[in-house]
């Protein structure tokens, strides 16, 4: 597994791997758990800083609810540690470890109004009812529920539901934060605007909080850190513009946003690249055995068209192409591209490409023959340069990262 | 609109000529009429037949007033023990898996197969004076069969699996996340027992109590083997009525007749009125 990359920009090196501090609000250590013969969780580390929020990410069955589950103390772990504020709590049941969920449907109890739902926490640890409504008002102030105060959850829209399970959850001080998928119950507009809101209730509080989601545009708003979690194994943990700009693996690179994926070798100083092209490489390429196989990995936004004839202004020119298709989205175009190579005969012909060249997260090329990118180009670039399907165009990058094979 | 969404009747006016709905419905009230509404009306009809003055006097005989208060009373405490066993059936039922559960959920559900006069008879032969367990109970004052107590007994028996049937569906039926989250806020399993399933179980209680009290105070194969029959002593409402039949007395039958009748029929509207709330 790829630990350390080599990347052109000089500022993000290798990331090294870090054992997380047990003294931060949470920290898991080695979680492991099965089911049966599946490895559901495998060493999976991390930690959330004081006043931090981490999102964990990955697809369904990758083992994030188990995670959260296995935090809050509704599952037991095989192996690892759970810590919270420096105590181990793994071996202690849900309810005293003090921690604050909100859940995919929130729970809101039925049979109880906002005031009720909000108040059972301090209610079931014996705070008196005039202790219990001061709090409960603060809380309601702190979510802006003052006025929906009686009533019911089913009277409530998601996003008020949430934002009393949040209250609710706060209600008691918990040491962190769970939310599980909790956005994804809600229309587009309200997913939003709620996200933000509670981002900034979280900063102010300075409460450490956990999401757990498989939108990584929600992941990249909401987390200070973000966890890429891949059936049971984590495959990266960092901020938003190391995982982004920085990914250590093809899983991560292809699955926060698009990626194109090419193969290339490790030849004579310098990465050649199927299509007759070498990349410089800065860095040292020792960790490289001459004659290697290495995956090259772009995003869509890195791509430069230019003119056919002409070199494109970038540092990097892979070679020509031929559009596929634009498509027009506002604010920016996006493309598909076929890359060309040269042939002895210096004839342009189309490569056939290998079924492990793969455009990241979106369109695979359908048609046989050609590696296809996807390019992304904003409103001006495309109309200084005016392009549709089967114009010829010079292909550059003006970034990209190697990944082991 | 999918295909197996339910035609309205709009819908089914569309039909030009539509033969099956006055014939279905016809049909099916002109069943209804010596199955349920005739005998039903006959009962006030001639109970009612010298007069009102006469039907009071049948109903206000002192053991037609002590048959409905036993019958009353003893169903009151059936239905209690039963709601409160059924709660705490359904709840391991539904909550724990073991060895032998299947089992135990057939045994539970037993008494709903067996007849009521073999119920009866079995009470008697385990309590009975020379009993299984009576033999024993010989030797002290305690004396079970043809009490109260037998008839308490035997109601209960027959009536278990009624709340239990009711009951343990609703609490399959709630989310596991209401309970996790109470847990994860901190509340022990009594306190989410007590503040959040309890509450969501309101309407299950009260139409499993319901069943179990209409199902009781009718009851009669059990009650008649059991209880002796004794009059003024251990006679509910459906044994005075049937042993006013058998001395001749229709009156004094048809005046307890009707009150049941009517009780019976309050009861069960409770019980509809009931699950068409919980259907919210």
């Amino acid at each position: 597994m790829a630990r350390q990359v080599m990347s052109i920009l000089p500022e993000n090196l290798s990331v090294v791997e870090r054992e997380p501090d047990p003294h931060a609000p949470l920290c898991v250590r080695r979680l492991t758990k099965r089911f049966g013969d599946e490895q559901i969780l495998d060493d999976v580390s991390f930690s959330v800083e004081e006043g931090e929020s981490l999102a964990l990410l990955g697809h369904s069955g990758s083992g994030k609810s188990t995670t959260l589950r296995l935090i809050v103390g509704l599952e037991a772990l095989d192996g690892g540690e759970i810590y919270l504020h420096g105590r181990r709590v793994e071996h202690l049941r849900a309810r005293d470890r003090n921690v604050g969920v909100i859940f995919q449907n929130y729970a809101l109890f039925p049979r109880m109004n906002v005031v009720q739902n909000i108040g059972f926490g301090l209610r079931i640890r014996g705070v008196r009812r005039k202790k219990r409504a001061e709090v409960v008002e603060r809380m309601l102030s702190l979510v802006g529920l003052g006025d929906q105060r009686d009533k019911y959850p089913w009277q409530l829209s998601g996003g008020q539901q949430q934002r009393v399970a949040i209250a609710r959850a706060l209600a008691y001080e918990p040491d962190v934060l769970l939310f599980d998928e909790s956005f994804s119950a809600l229309d587009p507009q309200t997913r939003v605007s709620l996200r933000r809101e509670i981002r900034a209730l979280l900063r102010r509080l300075r409460v450490p909080a956990l999401f757990i989601t498989h939108d990584q545009e929600e992941a990249m708003e909401l987390g200070d850190q973000i966890a890429i979690l891949n059936r049971g194994r984590l495959e990266q943990v960092g901020t938003p513009d190391e995982v982004y700009n920085d990914p250590q693996t093809e899983f991560v690179a292809t699955f926060l946003g698009a990626a194109n994926v090419i193969g290339g070798r490790a030849q004579g100083g310098a990465i050649s690249i199927d299509l007759d092209r070498t990349l410089p490489v800065v860095g040292s390429l020792r960790q490289y055995v001459e004659g290697q196989d290495v995956k090259v990995v772009f995003r869509p936004e890195d791509v430069v068209l230019g003119a056919p004839s002409g070199l494109v202004e970038t540092p990097y020119h892979i070679g020509r192409g031929e559009v596929v298709e634009t498509s027009f989205a506002g604010a920016s175009e996006s493309l598909m591209v076929r890359l060309l190579t040269k042939g002895q005969s210096g004839m342009l012909q189309r490569l056939a490409a290998p079924a492990r060249y793969q455009t990241g997260a979106l369109q695979r090329s359908e048609t046989p023959g050609g590696i296809v990118i996807k390019v992304l180009r904003t409103k001006w670039d495309a109309r200084r340069l005016r392009l549709k399907a089967g114009d010829l165009v010079s292909v550059g990058l003006k970034t990209f990262k190697v990944l082991r094979d | 609109m999918g295909p197996f969404t339910r035609r309205t009747s709009a819908q089914l006016n569309l039909r030009r000529v539509d033969l099956a709905r006055p014939f279905g419905v016809g049909l099916v009230v002109t069943a209804m009429l010596p199955l349920v509404i005739l005998p039903m009306a006959s009962v006030f009809i001639f109970g009612f037949s010298k007069g009102p003055l006469h039907f009071w006097d049948a109903l206000t005989n002192p053991a037609a007033l002590f048959s409905l208060r036993l019958s009353l009373w003893t169903s009151s405490i059936a239905t209690l023990c039963n709601v409160v066993f059924g709660l705490i059936a359904a709840y391991v039922m539904s909550k724990y898996e073991f060895h032998g559960d299947s089992a135990l959920m057939i045994m539970i559900s037993l008494p709903t197969a067996i007849p009521t006069a073999v119920a009866g008879f079995a009470l008697l032969l385990l309590w009975g004076r020379s009993g299984l367990l009576g033999q024993f109970l010989e030797q002290t004052d305690v004396r079970i069969m043809f009490t109260t107590a037998a008839i308490i007994l035997a109601n209960i028996f027959v009536t278990f699996p009624l709340a239990f049937g009711v009951i343990k569906p609703a609490l399959d039926n709630l989310d596991v996340s209401y309970e996790d989250a109470s847990e994860a806020i901190g509340a022990t399993r009594w306190q989410t027992f007590r503040f959040v399933v309890l509450p969501s179980l309101r309407g299950a209680i009260i139409t499993g109590a319901l069943l179990t009290f209409a199902r009781s105070i009718g009851e009669f194969g059990s009650t008649i083997m059991v209880s002796g029959n004794l009059a003024m002593k251990t006679q509910t409402a459906p044994l005075y009525i049937y042993s006013k039949f058998n001395e001749g007395d229709v009156e004094g039958a048809n005046a307890i007749a009707a009150v049941l009748a009517v009780m019976s029929f309050a009861i069960f509207s409770l019980i509809i009125f009931f699950r068409n709330r919980l259907e919210r």
